[in-house]
């Protein structure tokens, strides 16, 4: 930038006119002469500062941003101090989101592929070109009235976003929308669908918690939502009046292990067991919550069923199997300490028992002991979040074709007898795509995901798409799977766009976000959102009525009018304001803050989101959907899954357990039929650090420079393993290993820490990609490929940490 | 007189890290690469510490965040020969880029290795640079730099109160490391002022300083974890 003098350079800095110039004289003036006197011409920006409130998305967690920029440029991200998912504060993902919007790497334009898929061969194409291509081939389809075969695959997707590619889909007339979601970010969802009958909503109310334990759930690091458990942590540790105590359960001294107040070292997959003992042993001491399990619970005692039979309870059952010598066998923790753990849980009310997603019995285990202290639906435990009200959009009226579409069977839809709790598997997706059983894809959608580098199995996910002839990939960035497209139309940044964000607080509170754009899109770009609308329009007929905007900004206008016209709720507000809407609502009263839609939607805009900063307790039918009503140890619903099963079909999907134990929380070594201790004596223990938890945000060097606190480890994946381990195998810090699996092997930098188990060798998951950009390209290593991916035998869910391995020196 | 001060509740941290990116981004330090990292040149106003002590399973593993400690007694300033690290009269340790000569002495001489040197030319992709926040300059090849506690901001907030006709209050000014810390374990202030956060945390029972016995009377001050 030629011809700029100093004063410019002061006024952009924002220190020209006063005298402040001189009152810190030396610093700014100097500072700003360097800038000259170097080599570097740096343009620096000028114009108004302003601030713009929107909403973060490096991660689902759904944090409040505002972003300062300086004219048309952003050049700050920080919290949103308004914003009651985190009130101000952000996570380092949050704060390098620039880094996404101004990636050099990202797509700029419209690319059609020209070489062969994969090859990296793109051409230039316009959006009308673009658009057209797909309006062609999806009336192709159409007219062979084959409209069922075409998906959508998204990522972690919601709100109307979700509703519109649904509505795409059900109105052209397929009912494959397949949703790919991360499992290890996920509490343990499975048991307290089998127990409390509810498929989402599970949160625990961290904030009133006196007593937290975590089966090896990693909250510092890998949560859904990551500011909200960071900010309740500091909370409950100081600024509240009694300090909560943390225990974290798990095979590696994580992050939240070193944070806690006790790290419990416990063999792999052995978690739900220790559950169990403790549950024998408060119910042995009479610890349990004898009023919630009387009033609340299902299951609990032996019982009679309508047809006299006797069915055993989770007490005798637990009270027979899991005492503490056996369970201490099993799981590696001393007796005295599970003695303690147990008496330190019921009695430092109230406390919460906190899993992770991975097989179910073990995920009922540790849902169990909330229900034994009584920490369900009550201050301090579990709670279910309330509904987020979903603002209608007009009825669809599919024609004849399409309602015969999207009646045929999800492609991605397990066959029933297979896993009994399995809606759809994005993994049974890709079998059935590549053997075109019951029926062959013709087009494949890819929103916010990236199944090549998600999964286990790349050369197999890779494999599936090639058998799609028709790939479209959304990706602001050139990521694996999208190099195997065929076109695409890539979406703005979350900086550059409108959407809206639902999402609950871990206090159970409906809470309903604004994205907006900060800064106009910096390149040729388009909302996926209006790509959906333009191509039902461009397909006509009943499609173009599903859609009752002419873009997206239109359509997210109107679902804010209904939400406006619910009449519920309020703007965020700050802490004070959210006890006195509570105050309110008590007395059945309502004063929101605005009184006219447009005043709605411009306060919406400048405060950041909506909420209904109220909690219900005691609403029986809200959090307990099971057959009985009630919170079930014995799971009938699990029982009416498996109903009809024949002996060998139990076989078959490797269920061992027969008669009520299965309905019950049970433990059962998760051990793969062909695992070999001998040669593979170790257990491979994959984890996700914060930076790269969901991952995507790999490209972001500023998150690779943090990936360890040395920098030799950095822009690198490595193996933890123990030091006495590694003196034995004759391994040093720093040196290559191969760490072999039946599946295959990959080496990796030895780091030797402590807080590593002997017989454990973890690995951080998130690098080695193949692709996205500079700064992730064939940086590190992918652990996933030597993962054998074995199924959990119910919910046909790939669990991540049963392989075992052998460790070299390369 | 003021004098600003840090305060570290290592209770309440989270490790998360950031802290060490808001400060890369407020500050326009450039991102590092795979090299330059690996040349131990990558530059951090504010990193992460890791101390492990014990053997398995008795491990403990300590994880502080170190920006610059502004010691009242800095030993950077007395290595400089030309007077290129200065302390503020308000106790801020600043790093004047104009007269640095890149003798590295203070890098040398400062305990906390919170001192870095320029080897490179800073670099950024030309679509980065737009993200360059206009309050900080860029430093050339062949200079240290450090944390200034974003003295820019107190450049700023000096100038908002006096337009806004009032003294600077408690929150006027904050760095970027304290305004992101998700669970709060920051806090930031003058420590003379017996009303403020920061005077009181620092008198806690667990107040502790790094390198106390150097006797360079840090003014970053921090909680121990645990009751
Ligand atoms: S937790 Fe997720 S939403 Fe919040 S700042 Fe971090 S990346 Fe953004």
């Amino acid at each position: 930038m030629m011809g700029i003098n100093r004063r410019d350079f002061l006024t952009a800095l924002g220190v020209a006119g006063g005298g402040s110039a001189l009152a810190f004289g030396p610093q700014v003036g100097l500072k700003v002469f360097q800038t000259l006197w170097g080599e570097d011409w740096v343009e620096v920006p000028t114009g108004l500062e302003t601030r713009i409130n929107s909403i973060c998305q490096q991660c689902p967690g759904g944090c409040g941003i505002t972003v300062r920029l300086v004219g048309d440029r952003a050049v700050k991200i920080d919290g949103n101090p308004f914003y009651p998912i985190n009130r101000g504060g952000l996570c380092p993902k949050g704060q390098s989101g620039l880094q996404s919007l101004y990636d050099p790497d990202r797509i700029r334009g419209p690319l059609k592929r020209v070489g062969e898929r994969g090859a990296g061969k793109w051409e230039s194409i316009s959006w009308d070109d673009a658009i057209k291509t797909v309006i062609t081939k999806l009336q192709e389809i159409r007219e062979k009235k084959e409209t069922h075969t075409i998906a959508i695959m998204a990522g972690e997707t919601r709100g109307l976003m979700q509703a519109l590619l649904e509505r795409f889909l059900l109105a052209f007339g397929s009912p494959n929308y397949i949703r790919v979601s991360d499992d290890l970010a996920a509490g343990p969802l499975d048991a307290f669908y089998l127990m409390q009958g509810l498929k989402e909503g599970l949160v625990y109310d961290l904030e009133q918690a006196n007593y937290i334990l975590s089966f090896g759930c990693d909250l510092l690091q890998s949560f859904w939502s990551p500011v909200q458990v960071l900010r309740a942590f500091g909370y409950i540790r100081r600024e509240r009046g009694s300090r909560a105590r943390v225990i974290q359960i798990e095979p590696r001294q994580s992050i939240t292990a070193t944070k806690a107040d006790e790290w419990i070292p416990i063999n792999p997959g052995t978690e739900g067991a220790l559950a169990l003992g403790i549950a024998h042993l408060m119910i042995r001491e009479g610890l349990h919550d004898e009023n919630f399990i009387w009033n609340n619970a299902f299951g609990f005692e032996d019982w009679i069923d309508d047809s006299r039979i006797s069915h055993q309870g989770f007490k005798g059952l637990v009270l027979k199997e899991y005492s503490p010598g056996i369970v201490s066998s099993i799981t590696g923790v001393p007796v005295d300490v599970i003695i303690r753990l147990a008496r330190e849980f019921a009695t430092t009310k109230p406390a919460v028992a906190i899993g992770l997603r991975g097989d179910v019995p073990s995920q009922m285990a540790v849902h169990a002991l909330n229900a034994l202290v009584g920490s369900i639906d009550s201050p301090g435990g579990v709670l279910v979040a309330r509904d987020i009200p979903v603002p209608e959009l007009p009825p669809i009226e599919p024609d004849e074709i399409s309602q015969k579409g999207a009646q045929m069977p999800h492609i991605a839809q397990p066959a029933k007898e297979k896993y009994l709790l399995a809606d759809y598997l994005p993994h049974t997706f890709l079998e059935r795509a590549s053997t075109g059983e019951p029926y062959k894809l013709e087009a494949l959608f890819l929103y916010q995901t990236n199944p090549i580098f998600s999964s286990f199995n790349p050369e197999g996910v890779a494999g599936a798409l090639d058998k799609i002839p028709f790939i479209v990939s959304f990706s602001s960035f050139m990521d694996e799977s999208s190099q195997q497209a065929d076109l695409i139309l890539p979406d703005h940044t979350y900086l550059e766009r409108w959407q809206d964000d639902p999402v609950y607080n871990l206090k159970g509170y409906p809470i309903i976000g604004l994205r907006r754009p900060v800064v106009s899109p910096l390149y040729d770009t388009r909302h996926t959102g209006d790509v959906i609308i333009q191509l039902a329009r461009g397909l006509g007929g009943s499609l173009a009525q599903a859609f009752p905007g002419k873009d997206f900004p239109e359509t997210l206008q109107y679902y804010f009018q209904k939400l406006f016209e619910q009449g519920r709720g309020d703007l965020v507000g700050q802490e004070f304001e959210e006890a006195w809407s509570k105050l309110l609502a008590r007395g059945g009263w309502r004063s929101p803050s605005y009184q006219t839609a447009e005043e709605f939607w411009q306060r919406l805009q400048e405060k950041g989101g909506w909420w209904e900063p109220i909690y219900y307790y005691g609403e029986g039918e809200r959090v307990f959907k099971t057959p009985s009503q009630r919170f079930e140890f014995y799971s009938q619903i699990l029982k009416e899954r498996v109903g009809v099963l024949a002996e060998e079909r139990l076989k078959a999907i490797g269920v061992q357990v027969r008669g009520d134990k299965l309905f019950l929380p049970h433990w059962e070594a998760v051990k793969p039929p062909e695992s070999n201790e001998e040669q593979y004596p170790f257990i491979l223990n994959i984890y996700q650090p914060l930076v790269f938890a969901g991952l995507i945000n790999a490209s972001q060097p500023f998150l690779q420079g943090i990936t360890s606190p040395a920098p030799l480890e950095r822009w690198d994946c490595w193996i933890e393993i123990n030091p006495e381990l590694a003196k034995k195998l004759g391994i040093s810090y720093g040196d290559q290993v191969w760490v072999e699996s039946p599946r295959g092997k990959l080496s990796f930098r030895a780091k030797l820490v402590e807080g590593a188990m002997p017989e454990v060798v973890n690995i951080p998951l998130g690098v080695g990609h193949k692709a996205l950009g500079r700064w992730a390209k064939n940086i590190g290593k992918n652990p996933l490929l030597i993962v054998e991916g074995h199924l959990e035998p119910l919910t046909g869910r790939p669990l991540i940490n049963t392989t075992r391995v052998k460790i070299y020196r390369a | 007189m003021v004098r600003w001060g840090m305060v570290i509740d290592l209770d309440k941290c989270t490790a998360c890290q950031a802290c060490v990116v808001a400060c890369q981004v407020e500050n326009n330090v450039p991102p590092a690469d795979p090299t330059i990292d690996a040349q131990y040149r990558a530059i951090h106003w504010l990193r992460l510490l890791e101390y492990r002590e014990g053997e398995y399973p008795h491990v403990r593993t300590r994880l502080i965040p170190r920006p610059c400690m502004h010691c009242d007694k800095p030993p950077c300033v007395k290595v400089c020969p030309v007077g290129a690290t200065n302390i503020g009269s308000e106790g801020i340790v600043d790093q004047i880029y104009g007269r640095c000569i890149g003798c590295r002495y203070c890098t040398t001489a400062c305990p906390y290795t919170v001192k870095y040197m320029n080897w490179y030319r800073p670099r950024w992709p030309e679509e980065m640079k737009k993200a360059f926040n206009p309050d900080v300059t860029i430093r050339p090849k062949g200079v240290v730099e450090k944390c200034t506690f974003c003295s820019h901001r107190l450049i700023k907030a000096r100038e908002r109160v006096r337009a806004e006709a009032r003294e600077l209050g408690p929150g006027d000014y904050i760095p970027a490391c304290v305004e992101t810390c998700p669970s709060n374990a920051m806090y930031f202030g003058d420590l003379e002022n017996p009303n403020g956060t920061v005077f009181q945390l620092a008198r806690s029972h667990r107040a502790f300083k790094l390198l106390e016995d150097l006797g360079t009377e840090p003014k970053v001050i921090y909680l121990s974890e645990g009751e």
